[in-house]
């Protein structure tokens, strides 16, 4: 990056902004866990949200990822789709029922 | 050699070498911790016990949120002042970073150090009671012990009766050798033993290697040798959770085996674990009514009556449709209660929700030491007890590798933002474009690890 003294001195001004919105995140991550959304997964959904929000503005701003080269997102493309579907074969191998009690006896039944 | 393109880009790339680098590392992390976290997510769908929730120190995990986004921020300051040129506040701002680091490390050598100390004991009949041990030691009592079969085999060949004689509880005992000698256990008494037991142990093998023609190395293992007391002794001995600590194989009503395969003879007088129940969980217990937990703590039956009943009436206020799947699971969340008085008379209170985010901070800093019931627990009610390690459950077993993989990523920051704050500092003056790249090198991996432990966060402590 070949950024003027002046453009940093206001990119600082962003830094503690979000540095002091991600803590006003956090208290709310930890408020949220504990009020009931009427089931845990609702729960789950809005603390992975909050989550996924917090860790966009580390990595888009921190981590500079809001004005990168293309190579840097051609890499990250790659270990995003490895990792996503590493996540949807995990849930799938959970999700195939073979775990159901019965599963045998209906097996059975074919033969 | 120079390094080459460490502040001006490559032209085919268009970056300076070092932050394709980083970045190539950090896709690759993104997948090593991608894995753990989809581990995370099939443990949890196919655990068979209620999943924890809450069960982590919240406060001190907020902080250490708290702290990592701070030094998150001080890092990215330490590069902005650098590029700004100045040199005294980077250098500022990037110890205080490493301060942040060392400060998340500290609370969470207090946060392992806590489950360590902390046990949960799975009854036979489902119910888990939660505490801490008494002195935290267990320990299992024998008396009345006349014989102790000491063995000196071609596996324990540095025989050493301390292993098994500092467990005993009778004063400068006194035993008898087949051969007749009687040797007080003192300290010289000690290594008489040990040189009678190897003494012994060297004439069999050789007898055996005369017999049989073949060498003494080789000879087979050797019967045992059997020790009386003069006057019958009494043990007690401390049965720890930890597998490297532990100093027993096993014991029946009348032995005690050590793993040194010391086997003593004697009467079981005491198995009972002292504990201070600081929690009651039932959910899988088929009835409840009935409970092993109320044999521990009748007192606590009817306050957890009303506890279940409050849970029952708050739901049906809350929620008045009729939603079996809610129902269930709201129901079970009050077959959990936790304890903070040892009488229910003595200031025991429900938190629920946001009050129980206050208690849980009020507790952590509030300096006040809560009293729990003591209970001694019948051996042959446990089905098996730990402290909160790996063992216990899946939870803690996942609890344990993802932090301990990223206090390790921690400490690795720790290293590398130090090492260009202590040792390289020539480059602050000298080459201030390249130090400034260096920071934001080390820094995308400081962020990154501040990016994780917002998801472990909420995954493990709050959800």
């Amino acid at each position: 990056m070949s950024e003027s003294p002046a453009d940093i001195q206001k990119h600082v001004k962003t830094y503690l902004k979000i540095g002091a919105g991600l803590i006003f995140m956090t208290v709310v991550t930890v408020y949220l866990s504990f009020v009931d959304f009427g089931s845990h997964s609702n729960n789950m959904l809005i603390g992975m949200a909050v989550a996924t929000f917090k860790s966009a503005m580390v990595a888009l701003v921190f981590m500079h990822l809001n004005h990168e080269r293309p190579l840097i997102y051609k890499i990250l493309v790659f270990a995003t789709v490895f990792v996503t579907v590493m996540f949807v074969l995990f849930t799938f191998v959970h999700d195939d029922g073979l775990h159901m009690p019965g599963f045998e006896a209906q097996q059975g039944a074919h033969f | 050699m120079e390094i080459p393109y460490t502040v001006t880009a490559r032209p085919d790339t268009g970056l300076w070498n070092a932050k394709i680098g980083i970045w190539l590392f950090l896709a690759s992390e993104v997948m090593l911790f991608g894995g753990l976290f989809s581990s995370y997510i099939f443990l949890r769908l196919g655990a068979d016990y209620p999943w924890p929730v809450h069960v982590l120190n919240v406060p001190m995990g907020f902080i250490n949120t708290l702290v990592l986004i701070a030094s998150s921020v001080t890092v990215v300051m330490s590069w902005a002042s650098l590029k700004m040129g100045k040199w005294g506040a980077c250098k500022l701002y990037l110890f205080i970073t490493i301060l942040c680091a060392c400060t998340f490390l500290v609370i969470k050598f207090f946060e392992y150090k806590d489950k360590f100390h902390h046990y949960g004991v799975v009854m036979k009949d489902g119910t888990v009671l939660e505490g801490h041990l008494k002195d935290s030691q267990y320990l299992i009592k024998f008396d009345s012990i006349t014989s102790l079969s000491v063995k000196a085999d071609g596996h324990y060949p540095e025989f050493d009766p301390t292993f098994v004689f500092n467990h005993c509880t009778t004063p400068n005992p006194q035993l008898k050798t087949p051969a007749g000698t009687i040797i007080t256990l003192d300290d010289k008494g000690l290594a008489l033993l040990r040189a009678e037991v190897r003494k012994t142990a060297k004439d069999k093998a050789d007898a055996v290697a005369k017999s049989t023609g073949q060498p003494a190395e080789i000879a087979p293992p050797l019967l045992p040798l059997t020790l009386t007391a003069v006057t019958p002794l009494s043990f007690a001995v401390n049965s720890t959770a930890l597998p490297i600590t532990q100093p027993l194989f096993g014991y029946t009503p009348t032995t005690l085996s050590f793993k040194d395969n010391t086997t003593v003879e004697g009467k079981l007088v005491d198995d009972k674990m002292t504990m201070h129940v600081d929690n009651i969980d039932v959910r899988s217990v088929p009835d409840i009514e009935h409970s092993v937990a109320w044999k521990y703590l009748p007192k606590w039956k009817e306050a957890f009556e009303e506890h279940r009943k409050e849970r029952t009436e708050l739901f049906h206020k809350e929620h008045p449709t009729k939603d079996p799947m809610k129902e269930e699971e709201f129901l079970r969340r009050g077959l959990v209660m936790a304890l903070h008085s040892p009488t229910p008379e003595a200031g025991h209170h429900e938190s629920e929700g946001v009050g129980e985010l206050f208690d849980s901070f009020k507790a952590t800093f509030g300096g006040g030491v809560h009293e729990y019931p003591e209970v001694e627990i019948d051996a042959k009610d446990i089905e098996r007890w730990s402290n909160f390690l790996p063992k216990y459950n899946t939870f803690f077993a996942i609890y344990f590798t993802l932090t301990g993989l990223h206090g390790l990523h921690v400490l690795a920051g720790i290293l590398v933002l130090g090492y260009m704050l202590v040792i390289d500092t020539r480059k602050f003056r000298n080459d201030p474009e390249h130090m400034a790249n260096r920071i934001e090198t080390g820094g995308l991996f400081w962020h990154f690890v501040d990016l994780i432990w917002i998801f472990l966060f909420p995954l493990l402590y709050l959800l």
